[in-house]
C-alpha cells in the first residue's frame, strides 16, 4: 500500500517536472540561439545550422556592436546609446518611485475631501495609450524647452509612471494602520518625519516591484523614444532599431544578435538581482501585529 | 483645576451625528472609563481628546489649557491603541524612545528613560527585539512603556486588552490597576467590557447613540442605574427586567409576580414618594440575578417565593437558574450545592433592598 503511493507520488513529480523542463527549454531556446549566434563569425552562420554550437568562439560580433556598428549615418556602434538609456532611466525610474511614494502615502494616510476622486483619476492615467499622449506631449516638451533630449524623454516617463507607481504604493499603503501614523502623530512626528522614519522603510518590497516595473516599461519603450529624440539623444531601443534596419550590403546577424543582447541585458540583471527581494517582499513583510 | 474637562463636544460625520453635547470633568490622578456598545462614539470622543479628529464645535480643556485646537504632539497626552501600534521597523528600544528623540530630549535622559519604564514593565530583555518577535502581551507592555516614557499629563487608553487572549487579560488589567495606583496618572480608557469598566474605573461614563447615559463612580451605577440601558449594560448576566404592576397594600407600596407555584410579593422601599404616583400602574423591576438566590436562612429585606427552574447554568462558583415569573424569564444566580434539577421548583430568595423601578414608556428610573 505504502510503496504504491509512493510510486503514484514520484510519477506525479515526474510528470511536474517533465513539464517543467519542456517550458523552460521553450523559453530558453531563443535566448540560446542568440548567444551562440552572437559568438559566431558571418561565414559559420551562413553554413552550419542554427543550434549548432560555435566553432571557433569570438567576441568580434559584440565589440562591433558595442563601438562600430553603423546605426543610421553614424558608426559608433551601441555605446552612446547605451549610456543614454541609463541617463534616461535611472532618474526616470527613481523620480517616479518616489513620487508615487509620496501619492500613497498621502492618498492613504492624510485623506482628504476628494482624495478617492483623485485616486481614480490617476488610475485612469494607466489606461491612456501612449499613442494618444504623443502631440499633446510634445507640445509641452517644446514649451518646456526639452524636446529632443534625454532630459525631455526622463519627462515624460515620469509622467506617465506615476498612474502605475502611485498605484502600486497606494494599494500598499493602504494596508498600513491608520493607528500607526496616529501613534507616530502622538508622539510628536509630523507629516514628513512620519514618511521618512516609519512608512518608507517599511516600503522595500513595494519599492522593488515598483523599481522593476518602471525599468523594464522605460528601458524596453520604443515609441516616445523614437518620437521625442532625435540624433545621439535616441535611447538604445531606438537605435538598436536603426542598427538592424541599416544595412551596407550582407545582414550581420551575429552582429544584430549580440546587440539585441546588449540591448536586453541590464532588465535582465535588474530581475535577477532585486527578483530574489520581489519574492521575498511578497511572502514576508506583513506589517500585522 | 480639572485634569480634562470635555465641554458640550458634538461630532458629526457627514449628516450622522456621532457624538451629541458631550461633557466630563475628571480631577488629576482619576481613572475615567468610557463605556458602551459600539458605534457609540466612545472611541471617536478618545479621538477628539487626543486631537485626531476634530470636534464639530465644543471645547476640550487639559489642565488649565485649551487645546481644542492644538495638534495632538502640542497636547502633552500619551495614547495606547488596540492594536498596540508598535513602529515595526523599529526594535523595543527605539518605539520607546521615538517620542523623546523628536522632542530633543538628550540621548543620555533617553537611555535612562528608557531603562526605568522597562524596568517598570519587565521588558528589559526585550529592547533589542523587533515587534514582530514579540507575543502579543510583549507588545501591549512595550505600547504602555512607549506611553509611559513621555510621562504625559493625560494617557489615553483605545481598547487596549481587547486583543489578549482570555486569561492574558485579566492579568495585564489586574496590572494596569497596580500601575495606576502606583504613577498616580490621570488616564482615559475606552472599553466594550463592563468587566474591565467597573474593575478599573473611578469613574465611569456609559455611552449610547453619541449621548452619555450616566456619568459616576462604578458602584452608584451599578447600584442606581438611572435608565433601563445602562443597568442592563453593566453586570452579566444582564438585570432582570420583570414588568410589574405597582400596589398600594397594608405593609406599604410592592408589586406582585406571578410564578409557576403562587404569588410573590415585592416591597418597594426606594423612593416611594415618587412611586406613589405609579400605583395601580405598570412598571419595569430591575432585579440583579445576585439578588434572588437560594432561600437564605436568615431573614430580613428577603422574600421567599418557590419557583420552577426552567433551565440550569453551572459557571463553576455558582450556578445561574432560570424561572419564569410575570411572563418574562428571571435569571437567579444561586450556589450550586443547593441546586434542583429542571423542571423541579425551588425556593428562591428575592432581595428587595435594590430593587430600581423603571419607567416602561421612557425606560428611565423613578425617582
Amino acid at each position: 500500500m505504502n510503496k504504491a503511493v509512493g510510486r503514484q507520488h514520484r510519477a506525479g513529480r515526474l510528470f511536474i517536472y517533465g513539464c517543467l523542463l519542456l517550458v523552460a527549454v521553450y523559453y530558453l531556446v531563443p535566448l540560446f540561439v542568440m548567444i551562440m549566434t552572437s559568438l559566431k563569425p558571418l561565414d559559420e552562420i551562413r553554413t552550419g545550422s542554427l543550434l549548432g554550437l560555435p566553432l571557433n568562439p569570438t567576441l568580434e560580433a559584440w565589440r562591433v556592436a558595442w563601438g562600430s556598428a553603423c546605426t543610421g549615418v553614424s558608426c559608433e556602434g551601441l555605446k552612446g546609446y547605451f549610456w543614454n538609456s541609463v541617463f534616461m532611466v535611472v532618474p526616470a525610474v527613481v523620480i517616479s518611485t518616489m513620487i508615487g511614494a509620496f501619492n500613497g502615502y498621502v492618498l492613504t494616510q492624510w485623506r482628504f475631501r476628494g482624495s478617492d476622486v483623485l485616486f481614480g483619476a490617476l488610475l485612469l492615467g494607466c489606461f491612456i495609450p501612449f499613442q494618444v499622449v504623443l502631440l499633446p506631449m510634445a507640445r509641452t516638451l517644446g514649451f518646456l524647452g526639452i524636446s529632443g533630449s534625454v532630459a525631455g524623454l526622463v519627462f515624460v516617463h515620469v509622467i506617465y509612471g506615476v498612474a502605475f507607481t502611485t498605484l502600486f504604493f497606494r494599494n500598499f499603503y493602504v494596508n498600513i494602520p491608520r493607528e500607526l501614523t496616529n501613534a507616530a502623530r502622538i508622539d510628536g512626528a509630523g507629516f514628513w518625519l512620519i514618511f521618512f522614519r516609519i512608512v518608507l522603510p517599511l516600503s522595500p518590497p513595494i519599492i522593488v516591484v515598483s523599481v522593476i516595473w518602471q525599468f523594464t516599461q522605460i528601458w524596453n519603450d520604443f515609441l516616445f523614444g523614437v518620437v521625442y529624440s532625435a540624433g545621439n539623444q535616441q535611447p538604445i531601443t531606438v537605435a538598436l532599431n536603426n542598427l538592424v534596419n541599416t544595412s551596407t550590403g550582407v545582414k550581420q546577424y551575429n552582429v544584430d544578435m549580440a546587440a539585441a543582447i546588449i540591448a536586453a541585458l541590464p532588465t535582465l540583471v535588474v530581475y535577477v538581482v532585486s527578483g530574489k527581494y520581489f519574492v521575498r517582499g511578497l511572502t514576508a513583510g506583513s506589517v500585522k501585529g | 483645576m480639572h485634569a480634562l474637562k470635555i465641554e458640550n463636544v458634538y461630532k458629526s460625520f457627514g449628516d450622522t451625528e456621532v457624538l451629541k453635547g458631550i461633557n466630563v470633568a475628571i480631577e488629576p490622578g482619576q481613572f475615567l472609563i468610557l463605556v458602551g456598545p459600539s458605534g457609540c462614539g466612545k472611541s471617536t470622543l478618545l479621538n477628539i481628546i487626543a486631537g485626531l479628529e476634530a470636534a464639530t464645535s465644543g471645547h476640550i480643556y487639559i489642565g488649565e489649557r485649551e487645546v481644542t485646537n492644538l495638534s495632538p504632539k502640542d497636547r502633552d497626552i500619551a495614547m495606547v491603541f488596540q492594536s498596540y501600534a508598535l513602529y515595526p521597523n523599529m526594535s523595543v528600544r527605539k518605539n520607546i524612545s521615538f517620542g523623546l528623540e523628536i522632542r530633543k530630549v538628550p540621548k543620555a535622559e533617553q537611555r535612562e528613560t528608557v531603562q526605568r519604564v522597562a524596568t517598570m514593565l519587565q521588558i528589559e530583555d526585550l529592547l533589542d527585539r523587533k515587534p514582530s518577535q514579540l507575543s502579543g502581551g510583549q507588545r501591549q507592555r512595550v505600547a504602555m512603556g512607549r506611553a509611559l516614557a513621555r510621562d504625559p499629563s493625560i494617557f489615553l487608553f483605545d481598547e487596549p486588552l481587547s486583543n489578549l487572549d482570555a486569561k492574558l487579560r485579566v492579568e495585564m488589567r489586574a496590572e494596569m490597576k497596580e500601575l495606576h495606583q502606583r504613577i498616580q496618572s490621570t488616564v482615559v480608557y475606552v472599553t466594550h467590557d463592563q468587566i474591565e469598566a467597573m474593575t478599573l474605573g473611578d469613574l465611569i461614563a456609559v455611552m449610547k447613540d453619541g449621548i452619555i447615559q450616566q456619568f459616576g463612580p462604578p458602584q452608584v451605577i451599578y447600584n442606581a442605574p438611572k435608565n433601563m440601558f445602562v443597568a442592563g449594560f453593566l453586570g452579566s448576566p444582564s438585570m432582570n427586567f420583570i414588568p410589574a404592576v405597582v400596589e398600594q397594600t397594608e405593609s406599604g407600596l410592592g408589586a406582585f409576580l406571578e410564578g409557576g407555584a403562587g404569588r410573590i410579593f415585592i416591597p418597594l422601599v426606594h423612593c416611594t414618594q415618587a412611586l406613589k404616583a405609579w400605583v395601580g400602574k405598570a412598571v419595569v423591576l430591575g432585579i440583579r440575578p445576585e439578588q434572588i438566590t437560594h432561600a437564605p436562612e436568615h431573614e430580613g429585606r428577603i422574600q421567599i417565593g418557590v419557583c420552577r427552574i426552567n433551565r440550569v447554568e453551572l459557571t463553576g462558583p455558582d450556578a445561574l437558574v432560570t424561572t419564569c415569573l410575570n411572563k418574562t424569564d428571571v435569571i437567579a444566580r444561586v450556589q450550586p450545592s443547593s441546586l434542583c434539577q429542571v423542571g423541579e421548583t425551588m425556593a428562591l430568595g428575592f432581595d428587595t433592598s435594590m430593587i430600581v423601578a423603571f419607567d416602561p414608556a421612557t425606560e428611565e428610573a423613578i425617582v
